[in-house]
């Protein structure tokens, strides 16, 4: 049985024991590479799912959905390793609650599926070395090291000319599980921090904010990069920013449910002298 | 319509002398909103603050901006002048045209830009000033004070007879501290103990202090006039409201060859002991670590010994409580520096190498030797003293880079005392510098030098040892420019006096700031000393810096001066900048409440009307919110903002330049 069948079946059972109320994952799409998501709710709806490697987007986003765990029920959720990154900083981030997810977890290796062992988040909680030790796609890796290569100028250079195509459509905001926030400070008119018509200041400004609010808190699972309708590549910004805050404070984001957020918290026994 | 009155001022020269004044107020005079405009040689003078309120009245202002010095010198000022013309306080703004401008620039073209910028940009942002109010806050009118040597006791004594409760807490098992282990006492040389016990028990007969002697602060939680302290009493294994302090108990223990901490290791004591004669409490405690009992399970020769029943308890443990009080005096005073890192001073080597607290235990009538300045090695009076100073002191190398500033008068002391009880004694005292500044201080020197016969030699000292029964103290001196040798019978080390070897992790505890060494930070070094950065807490003696006792209780009664101060009204009025919660537009992520270094953020259930909790927010507790604004710039939803600077007032000023 393959996986896809494995996790229908696991899925549909899951559903009619009534266990959970929901499972999300992937149905076909419009093409013959691409897929949708799919909510299933009954048994029958299960047998929809498609789960094979062009099954990539993060769908741990839709969790997020107001008013969707109120209820105290359970969901369950295909996750690849980023995705489950994700869930496990957005229980530190107090967005979830661990037992309300159950997760379907597979991997994605040079395009051949495997399923992951553990259905719980306790089960991918604490250092796991497979998701530390994930790298990022290859063409992602060579992108960032051409970036590291340019001189700040010519780096400059290459942001402002891809910022300069940001047309604010906030795509990369909709699509990433991390920005939950009910209001975004791009919204704020009083004062308005951020212009919001689309010129090149103001698109600095908020895709640098943005940069910013991900800083130890992405899990370079690349929805932003997906999203956007004019091809920025925002994940190599925050693949920087994610290592610099591994770097500075040995932090890798998404290894536990408890972590503290990295820019947040902070140690008595700082070096630094203006800590108390 | 706001009306704005700009008061640019030109503190003598200091701001005239580098900004073009005229050209300032002219400038200001124009921008929308300023009503009026003046210059003023001192606006902070009685008749400045007259032309200030003078033009609130007239001009019906809704805003000042006075462009002076730093908020720090002159807000306070203002903003009573503001109230007294009856404009709330909060619609100040002080514009810093000098530390931030004239102070810090030589092109006076320049300056003047620069100053018209800051006061354009302060105009704007107190168009966008609320009123506000003090927040009021109660006060728990009993004072905690930690650290029961004189430092502690003068603090506690200062508080408690001007009628406030204090809590009084020890961790050894006697009050008294380091003084109560000195001989006599410089530049009177009166006994130390004679004036230090009528102290110690005034302290634990005062109806309003409380002593928990054998103590330790566990914790500190809450704010200025709300803390909390939980302090664990540690078990005695004694009940000291049952014991009458007759002492059998000490008489029988078959475990006599302690060496004595009081006696810095030249006399010795039992396992159940009092440290010393005059202790208060006077009853004793068991040593755990050295009792038969606790270490073979058999013995108790001291409860068969005691007359009262369940009087000495084999089975108490600690126990805990927790206080509250509404200030707190941190008084734990100091060690001494192990000298033992000084291989070549012979300390721990040769026996009669000791340090300057040692030789305060041989002079001290209640010591090992009765008051007679014996050798520890054969009990022999010494023929020749060396004292060595700055044995740790002002030595970056090896010791601690500052001056542990008792040495010096404590070096001439011992060579007095020593002269007074051998007068045919030699005291030969290396030093390098004598630093005797102080009432009667130099004069004390004098003496030593003059009267006493000490000998002094400007010179450091390389090595100490052994030959024929001597000890060879090799050094320079540096005034002949030749090297000495004196062949002496004891060797004294004026060690160091360094922080308690767990300040840092306690000043962490108790949320108070230190110094690289560990001695604890005061708010300001000249103008608030017995302060800490932290509202409430206070300091005084060695915890703070090395002192010698008359700095000590002065510092102390300063201290209770403060505690006092602080007393004095049941509320507390306080600054009313704090933050607050949108709630509508708070995620409850938690950030904030991880990254308030006040603990003042808490977790606050939103219901719908039937009483469900829909969410979680976060909520600022204004009276623990100190306004440090971390909450403010991290949180990602701009759902917090503090009050007097506020993102649209901050937003404006930024704008206006």
């Amino acid at each position: 049985m393959g996986i896809q069948e494995q996790y229908r079946s696991e899925a549909a059972s899951l559903l009619s024991s009534g266990e959970v109320k929901l499972v999300i994952g992937f149905g076909a799409g419009s093409t013959a590479d691409r897929r949708r998501p799919l909510f299933a709710r009954t048994g029958e709806e299960a047998n929809r799912f498609v789960l094979d490697a062009s099954c990539i987007a993060n769908l741990s986003t839709y969790l997020l959905t107001e008013g969707l765990l109120s209820d105290g029920k359970k969901v369950g959720i295909f996750l690849k390793p980023d995705g489950i990154r994700s869930i496990n900083i957005l229980i530190a981030e107090a967005q979830l609650k661990p037992d309300q997810v159950v997760i379907l977890g597979y991997a994605i290796e040079n395009g051949q599926l495997t399923a992951l062992e553990g259905r719980s988040v306790a089960d991918f909680n604490g250092v796991n070395e497979k998701i530390r030790s994930l790298a990022l796609p290859p063409a992602v890796q060579q992108d960032i090291e051409r970036l590291e290569a340019m001189s700040p100028v010519e780096r400059f250079q290459f942001w402002q000319d891809q910022f300069s195509k940001c047309i604010k459509c906030y795509a990369c905001r909709q699509a990433c599980p991390m920005c939950y926030c009910r209001r975004c400070i791009v919204d704020v008119n009083q004062p308005q921090w951020v212009n919001t018509s689309s010129h090149t200041l103001g698109n600095f400004e908020w895709n640098i904010v943005r940069a910013f609010h991900l800083a130890g808190r992405c899990a370079a699972c690349g929805a932003c990069d997906r999203a956007c309708p004019v091809n920025i590549p925002l994940r190599l910004i925050n693949a920087r920013m994610g290592r610099e805050v591994r770097e500075a404070f040995d932090y890798f984001a998404g290894e536990s449910t408890d972590q503290k957020p990295v820019l947040a918290s902070f140690s008595k026994d700082d070096p630094e002298t203006f800590i108390l | 319509m706001a009306k704005i009155g700009v008061f640019v001022c030109h503190c003598g020269e200091n701001i005239a002398s580098m900004v073009d004044t005229g050209n300032l107020v002219r400038s200001l005079s124009d921008h929308p909103g300023v009503e009026v405009c003046n210059e003023y040689k001192y606006f902070c003078s009685d008749p400045g603050q007259e032309t200030v309120k003078r033009a609130i009245r007239e001009h019906n202002l809704t805003g000042v901006v006075v462009a002076a010095c730093s908020p720090r010198m002159h807000e306070q000022t203002f903003r009573k002048a503001c109230a007294e013309a009856g404009l709330n306080p909060y619609m100040l703004e002080l514009a810093n045209i000098r530390e931030q401008c004239s102070w810090v620039h030589s092109n006076k073209e320049q300056a003047t830009g620069k100053a018209i910028e800051i006061t354009r940009s302060l105009v704007e942002k107190v168009k966008r000033n609320n009123e506000l109010k003090p927040i009021s806050v109660p006060v728990t009118r009993r004072a905690l004070v930690i650290g029961g040597g004189i430092a502690g006791i003068q603090a506690a004594l200062d508080i408690a007879s001007a009628g406030r409760e204090v809590v009084l807490v020890e961790r050894e098992p006697s009050i008294g501290g380091h003084m109560s282990q000195l001989s006599e006492t410089f530049p009177t040389l009166d006994c130390s103990q004679c004036i230090l016990t009528p102290r110690m028990v005034e302290a634990i007969q005062h109806p309003n202090i409380r002593v928990l002697t054998y103590s330790e602060v566990e914790e500190v939680v809450g704010y200025i006039g709300n803390f909390t302290v939980k302090v664990r009493n540690k078990a005695r294994y004694v009940d000291i409201d049952k014991c009458t302090g007759c002492g059998d108990c000490i008489q029988k223990c078959p475990q006599k060859k302690i060496p004595s901490e009081f006696e810095c290791g030249l006399g010795n004591r039992s396992a159940i002991y009092t440290p010393f004669a005059q202790a208060v409490p006077n009853k004793p405690v068991i040593d755990r670590n050295r009792c038969t009992y606790f270490k073979n399970g058999k013995c108790k020769i001291c409860q068969k010994t005691c007359q009262i029943e369940h009087c000495i308890d084999f089975d108490m443990q600690d126990t805990y409580e927790e206080i509250e009080v509404g200030a707190i005096v941190v008084a734990t005073g100091f060690q001494i520096q192990d000298t033992s890192v000084y291989g070549e001073y012979g300390y721990g080597k040769y026996k009669d190498v000791i340090t300057g607290l040692q030789f305060e235990r041989l002079a001290s009538a209640s010591g090992p030797t009765a008051g007679k300045i014996l050798r520890p090695s054969d009990g022999k009076e010494p023929e020749t003293v060396v004292f060595i100073q700055c044995a740790g002191s002002r030595d970056p190398s090896k010791g601690v880079k500052y001056c542990s500033k008792i040495c010096c008068m404590y070096t001439a002391k011992h060579a007095m005392l020593y002269a007074h009880k051998h007068h045919h004694g030699n005291s030969q005292i290396f030093y390098m510098d004598i630093r005797a500044a102080g009432k009667g201080y130099d004069e004390f020197t004098r003496r030593a030098i003059e009267e006493d016969g000490a000998g002094y030699v400007r010179g450091r000292v390389s090595k100490v040892f052994q030959e024929n029964g001597k000890l060879i103290v090799r050094g320079v001196d540096t005034l002949l420019g030749k090297p000495v040798e004196v062949a002496a019978d004891m060797v004294v080390l004026a060690t160091a006096m360094v922080p308690q070897p767990d300040a840092k992790e306690f000043a962490k505890r108790i949320g108070i700031g230190y110094d690289e060494y560990g001695f604890f930070n005061e708010a300001h070094l000249k103008l608030r000393p017995v302060e800490t950065a932290t509202a409430g807490i206070y300091l005084c003696g060695a915890c703070q810096s090395p002192k010698d006792i008359p700095d000590t209780v002065a510092q102390a009664s300063a201290s209770a001066a403060k505690v006092l101060g602080l007393f004095s009204r049941e509320q507390l009025e306080r600054e009313p900048v704090v933050a607050a919660v949108t709630e509508s537009t708070c995620a409850g992520c938690w950030g904030c409440v991880m990254a308030c270094p006040y603990n003042a953020i808490e977790k606050q259930d939103i219901k719908d009307r039937n009483g469900k909790v829909i969410k979680q927010v976060a909520s600022v507790n204004p009276g623990l919110c100190q306004g440090c604004g971390t909450c403010v710039t991290f949180c990602r939803s701009n759902s917090i903002d503090l009050a007097g600077f506020t993102e649209k007032q901050i937003f404006a000023e930024v704008m206006a330049l």
